[in-house]
């Protein structure tokens, strides 16, 4: 008589890397632009406090080639983040009922994005003004 | 009474080849893939497609089945790398081709393309899967009410077939097989977003910790390969708000949680 | 082999084992209970059910329409008394599982819906959306986890019944995932193992649908009652057999030829309403409207689908797909993606497949067999309440209602039954292993149980479809003994111990030799027409003279099943014309008497 063995699969070590969840490691990984924005910011603030003399330095290295493609390659990776995590938001909150049916999540995901495009717009024509 | 013949002849037959991920305990040391060429009715299902193996070819093929309409959760297997319902997977809809059928990621392989299934049916058990009544009603006294929109609030998890290709799609599962996982959550939501249901803080207490909901790292993989919409990530993503809440109000909370 | 001893035990955990289980751990929860099933519990075909279950439940209904509807659908051959019971427990149980948590569709303020089906007068029919034996099934078997005295066997299949002294006193099962055996010893038995669908070639039952535990009774002298009712449902996927639910005619979808006319108005069931209509037309039941299917194809008035079956159209389009998408979402995705079309945009070709046995293990009003300590339920039984024709939605009421019944009177039996005697007992189940593995060891026969399975399921189709015929049955009858005979040399082509389907397929296919044999032998006997058993060969007309009477067929070994007649019970209802539409409205308005 044969008895019952089961065999258990190894789980490959770099299933991130595949799809389907290559969409998933990126949007993690997108989220790191976001904690390297918060380093930049931290920096700023960090020069301001040590007097003009550092700010200025700050603000130069600010107006750098280098920065400038850092600040584009993050923009891109947060707009990326913001979208994705957008897509994931519907899975993360309760179900929303309206007139007793529930919403559905890519009209929740459609709504959340346009509602974060309109604040940043908003925000970024606010700036532009004030700069002026 | 004799039926007119029909013509069976006119059905369009076509041949098609599986790659299926063999496994028999006691004889095989790990699983290995073996090839066959089907033929039948170009419209056959990938589970259609395993009968006609087994009747014709070799009577030793062993997997689960029976409604064959995507209703009783028997038949998940990895199809071309996706974990999907055999018997409501059309070979015409794949990409041509050799396909693949493996068994279920994720699980042990108990033979074939059968897998474990105690451990999930033990974690299903442990969500407390049954109405905890609000209020204890007889049956005299008739039926509850309950609003359309209070059925919608947890409709959609009332429909999991129990089919577990949402656990072969998550890796936190496949790392951790003592992970809840989606299928599990999706029940206790079940029963937690029900109006007529007040066991909601026992079946929280069940979710703390490792593995409990915060295994989950919101891949959510589980929603997309589920074949009744239960969207099941939503369960288990929902309740991290829920276990971290209960985490701090327990603190406020006067009686002790049974 | 292990030993498990338990007070109760109950083989099938579909709706009626389920709810047998949970009402025997309710009467005394100091008794164990072993539940077992070949599959998963939430896996059992009860899951398959879509369009609902009935139990009166609005004002101008009554227990008496319901009672008889369900008699007059039967074509009188219902135990009438057991009817009554079933009809005044049916709602009870309804709420019941309400209770439970199932999720029954409701109105906007929150009461329970209901919607309409074939050969019901009134709307009873509670449903939930269309998974309504989904959502049972699930419920009640959440609902039995709460019970820790029900030890469940999942993906345990049954051997055989031990019996000894005259009474049933447990069963052999076999798990095949670790391959090994157990005896498990109780002092009552309930078979709950539902029908025996798959012993035709189209049909709406899943694989598992085998008639085991008939042939289990049958094999221990039970006998098998009005096994040659097999019910045709109309409206099925050419083909695979796969169920488009009667409620798709209840919420108003119409069946249509190849002309794109409504044939039903040719078959007594007009006249023609664009509303639906209760037993009228498309809400006629199912043995008529297979019949009418049947004389359609005689008059070249369908037409072939690519998988080389006849058919005509089930259109929904009028519905709409918001409708449809409410209502009906399981029949909208299996249109989708099992056919390719949109339900919404296409009629949907459809054909009769066999859907149901009305026959089964004879029980009395208590589920009780005439063999001592042995009860059965759902499906599997013929407890008396569907006769010679079932209607829709009367099958899932009487698995809680029957369940229910059985698992009470199984715990009454069991508290006053002898303990058992585990060493004789032990040797019966010693032999029927014995038995089972022979079947797997055998070598050298050269038959395949697939080739017989099709042979079987075939000539069960030509000698006992919607249709009869004497020398077509006779064929049936010893073309069936042939294959009884060939199936003694079936050879697997696997022999080894953990999940070994090929040996288990093997064992099924012996269960549903017997069935067949049951079904057709007491189908040849019956020279009369009623309800589903329909004959042209000069036997067209019911005969209340000779056979308002159950069959009931017992089990010779070697031998074709022997038949015998037994009296129906006869309370208040008194055999009249079964007539539906304009012609059933008429009777109805002339004897003030119900239709
Ligand atoms: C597609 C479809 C739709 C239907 N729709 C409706 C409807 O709308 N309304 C209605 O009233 N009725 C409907 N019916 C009929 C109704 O669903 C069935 O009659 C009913 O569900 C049968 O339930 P059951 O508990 O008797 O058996 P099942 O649910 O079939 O359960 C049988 C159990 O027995 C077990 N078993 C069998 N053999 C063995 C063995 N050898 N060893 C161990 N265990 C075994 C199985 O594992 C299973 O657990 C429908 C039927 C079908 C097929
Ligand atoms: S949630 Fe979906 S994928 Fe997971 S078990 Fe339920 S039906 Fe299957
Ligand atoms: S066979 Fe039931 S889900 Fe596929």
């Amino acid at each position: 008589m044969n008895e019952r063995r089961p065999y258990r699969r190894p789980m490959p070590g770099n299933w991130w890397a595949k799809p389907p969840y290559r969409a998933y490691t990126a949007r993690e990984l997108s989220g790191v632009a976001v904690a390297a924005y918060g380093g930049v910011l931290f920096a700023g603030l960090l020069s301001l406090s040590r007097g003009p003399e550092s700010w200025a330095g700050f603000v130069d290295f600010l107006k750098s080639p280098a920065s400038l493609l850092l600040h584009v390659l993050l923009l891109a990776a947060v707009i990326f983040h913001v979208i994705t995590w957008f897509q994931t938001l519907p899975k993360t909150m309760p179900k929303m009922i309206v007139n007793g049916e529930a919403v559905p999540p890519k009209k929740i995901t459609r709504i959340a994005t346009i509602f974060a495009g309109a604040m940043s717009l908003a925000l970024v024509f606010f700036v532009l003004g004030a700069a002026q | 009474m004799s039926e007119p013949v029909n013509a069976e002849s006119a059905v369009l037959q076509k041949t098609f080849e599986l790659r299926i991920l063999r496994y028999t305990p006691g004889r095989d040391e790990e699983p290995a893939f073996g090839s066959f060429q089907v033929t039948g009715a170009e419209g056959m299902t990938v589970l259609e497609a395993l009968q006609t193996i087994k009747d014709t070819l070799d009577g030793t093929l062993s997997y689960r089945w029976s409604c064959r309409m995507a209703v009783c959760g028997s038949c998940g297997m990895m199809i071309n790398g996706t974990p999907r319902l055999a018997c409501s997977t059309l070979l015409r809809d794949l990409p041509p081709g050799p396909v693949t059928v493996e068994p279920l990621q994720n699980f042990p392989i108990e033979r074939d393309l059968v897998i474990s299934v105690d451990a999930f049916v033990k974690k299903i058990e442990s969500v407390y899967p049954y109405l905890i009544p609000k209020e204890q009603k007889t049956v005299a006294e008739g039926p509850h009410l309950q609003t359309p929109a209070q059925m919608a609030a947890y409709e959609s998890f009332s429909d999991c077939i129990n089919c577990m290709l949402c656990y072969a799609a998550c890796p936190q599962f496949g790392e951790n097989p003592d992970f809840i996982g989606p299928g599990a959550m999706a029940m206790l939501q079940r029963y937690n977003g029900d109006s007529r249901d007040g066991g909601r803080q026992k079946r929280l207490d069940t979710i703390h910790g490792e593995d409990g909901v915060w295994s989950c790292t919101a891949v959510g993989i589980c929603s997309e390969v589920c074949p009744k919409q239960v969207d099941p990530a939503n369960a288990v993503n929902q309740n991290k708000t829920n276990s971290a809440f209960d985490f701090f109000l327990r603190f406020l909370r006067t009686e002790q949680p049974q | 082999m292990e030993i498990f001893e338990a007070d109760v035990l109950i083989i099938g955990a579909g709706g009626a084992g389920l709810r047998a289980a949970i009402a025997a751990a309710q009467a005394d929860p100091s008794l164990t209970i072993a539940l077992v099933s070949k599959v998963l519990p939430m896996r059992s075909h009860t899951v398959a059910a879509e369009g609902g279950s009935a139990g009166v439940i609005q004002a101008h209904d009554s227990l008496e329409n319901h009672f008889n509807d369900t008699v007059h659908g039967g074509d009188w051959l219902c135990e009438q008394d057991v009817v009554e019971y079933f009809v005044s427990e049916a709602t009870a149980e309804l709420i019941q599982l309400e209770h439970w948590g199932c999720p029954w569709s409701r109105k906007p303020n929150g009461q329970i819906n209901v919607r309409a089906f074939g050969g019901m007068k009134i709307e009873r029919t509670w449903f939930a959306a269309d998974r309504t034996g989904f959502h049972i099934l699930h419920t009640l078997f959440q609902t039995s986890t709460h019970y820790p005295s029900i030890k469940r066997f999942d993906e345990h299949f049954c051997l055989d019944l031990i019996v000894a002294d005259g009474r049933a006193q447990g069963a052999t099962v076999l798990s095949p995932s670790t391959g090994a055996f157990t005896a498990i010893f109780a002092r009552s038995v309930i078979l709950a193992t539902g029908g025996a669908g798959r012993v035709f070639r189209q049909n709406t039952n899943g694989g598992i649908v085998t008639g085991d535990g008939m042939a289990l009774a049958f094999r221990h002298g039970v006998p098998l009652r009005d096994m040659e009712f097999v019910q045709y449902h109309p409206t099925c996927m050419p083909g695979s057999g796969i169920l488009f639910t009667e409620a798709c005619r209840g919420e108003g979808g119409y069946l249509v030829n190849k002309d794109g006319y409504r044939y039903l108005q040719d078959y007594g069931l007009g006249p023609v309403t664009t509303e639906p209509r209760n037993k009228t037309m498309e809400l006629g039941p199912r043995d008529r409207l297979s019949q009418a299917f049947w004389q359609e194809e005689r008059k070249g008035r369908t037409f072939v689908t690519p998988q080389g079956e006849s058919a005509v159209y089930l259109d929904l389009r009028h519905l709409g797909r918001a409708k449809l998408k409410e209502r009906l979402p399981l029949i909208f995705g299996l249109a989708e993606e099992f056919m390719g079309l949109d339900p919404a945009e296409t009629p949907i070709p459809v054909r009769p497949a066999v859907h149901y046995t009305m026959g089964g293990i004879l029980t009395d009003i208590n589920t009780a067999t005439p063999l001592a300590g042995l009860f059965a339920a759902g499906e599997c039984s013929s407890v008396g309440i569907h006769g010679a024709n079932r209607l829709g939605s009367n099958s899932l009421g009487e698995l809680t209602v029957f369940g229910r019944v059985a698992g009470q009177e199984a715990v009454k039996f069991a508290r006053g039954a002898p303990a058992v005697d585990p060493a004789r007992l032990a040797d019966q189940a010693k032999a029927s292993i014995a038995k089972a593995l022979s079947v797997r060891d055998r070598k050298g026969g050269g038959e395949r149980h697939s080739v017989i399975r099709k042979e079987m399921a075939s000539t069960m189709e030509k000698g006992c479809g919607i249709y009869r015929l004497g020398p077509e049955m006779q064929e049936t009858c010893e073309k069936l003994a042939e294959l009884k005979r060939r199936a003694e040399h079936i050879t697997l082509d696997d022999r080894s111990d953990i999940w070994n389907t090929d040996w288990l397929a093997a064992l099924e296919l012996g269960y549903q030799l017997d069935v067949a044999e049951a079904m057709a032998h007491s189908a040849l006997l019956r020279k009369e027409s009623r309800g589903a058993h329909q004959r042209l060969d000069g036997f067209e007309k019911r005969d209340d003279e000779r056979f308002l009477a159950h069959s009931l067929a017992r089990y010779r070994p070697g031998a074709a099943p022997e038949i015998s007649y037994g009296p129906v019970k006869i309370t208040k209802s008194q055999p009249g014309e079964r007539a539906y539409g304009a012609r059933g409205e008429q009777l109805e308005k002339k004897d003030g008497a119900h239709v």
